[in-house]
């Protein structure tokens, strides 16, 4: 069987968090989401976050939870396949409550730019040339 | 153009780091790899994670790095296919310098176990038995 990601994020308000990336057209499963988590679709059968809130993120870890928007643990990185998709991501992260922690990068084989959700997570999108 | 994702993890000593997870059995890309940072392979051509030096690192985020033995803001969570998958990469992982925080969780549809690799990032192994959704 192919391996599967299930990305764990803490978030303080699971209802904002889900409603901020519907808004961005991800859609949830939810035979995996309760009160406690939301399981987003990201690429089905294969990648997934999971939208955790603070006290049951607590569980998975023995250590204080990170404040995303203090500090950075990790960036997630997503492939796009054009650089619409990186600008449309991006303006409807903006739109529903994240910010743009960075100006576009351009290297014409490469397009790149981030935001951070709600909590401050970092998603980087990326899109690049076939044939680089 | 399939989905794929790219964990981006800071790591102190990226040699280190490559040598703790090739021990685990992962492999990496040479071609997106350097001094500074490792491509790692998790799943060819959808899930790769890149263990990226602090220092580079820094210069990506604009905000301080986490030191992850110290807190956490993910858990990394992989499927396994067999319970003995998910036991056996947590005891080459604390064979190679990681922990593991809790034990072994068998509820008996699903089994998991997490590790702490050199730098505190907590990944997860989960095995769920297939004839538990039947």
């Amino acid at each position: 069987m192919n391996k599967q990601i299930f990305v764990n994020l803490p978030v303080k308000d699971l209802e904002k968090s889900r409603a901020f990336f519907t808004a961005l057209g991800y859609s949830f499963n939810p035979q995996f989401s309760n009160d406690s988590g939301a399981c987003m679709v990201i690429l089905e059968g294969s990648i997934y976050a999971m939208l955790l809130t603070e006290p049951f993120f607590k569980t998975f870890i023995d250590k204080p939870i990170v404040q995303a928007k203090e500090a950075t643990e990790v960036l997630v990185c997503l492939s796009c396949e054009s650089r619409e998709e990186v600008d449309g991501l991006v303006a409807r992260a903006i739109a529903a409550g994240g910010r743009a922690p960075r100006a576009v990068q351009d290297h014409g084989f490469m397009y790149a730019h981030a935001f951070e959700d709600l909590d401050g997570h970092i998603w980087e999108l990326v899109w690049m040339a076939p044939q680089a | 153009m399939s989905k794929q994702v790219i964990f981006n993890l800071a790591v102190k000593d990226v040699e280190k780091s490559k040598a703790f997870f090739s021990s685990l059995g992962f492999t990496f890309n040479p071609q997106f790899s350097n001094e500074r940072a490792a491509m790692m392979v998790i799943e060819e051509g959808s899930i790769q994670a890149m263990l990226t030096s602090e220092d580079f690192f820094r210069t990506l985020t604009g905000k301080p790095v986490v030191q992850a033995r110290e807190a956490n803001e993910i858990v990394i969570c992989l499927t396994c296919d067999s319970r003995e998958e998910v036991a056996s990469l947590v005891e080459k992982a604390v064979a190679a310098g990681g922990r593991t925080p809790h034990p072994l969780e068998d509820e008996g549809f699903m089994v998991s176990q997490g590790f702490e690799d050199l730098d505190g990032h907590l990944w997860n192994l989960v095995w769920m038995n297939p004839q538990a959704s039947q």
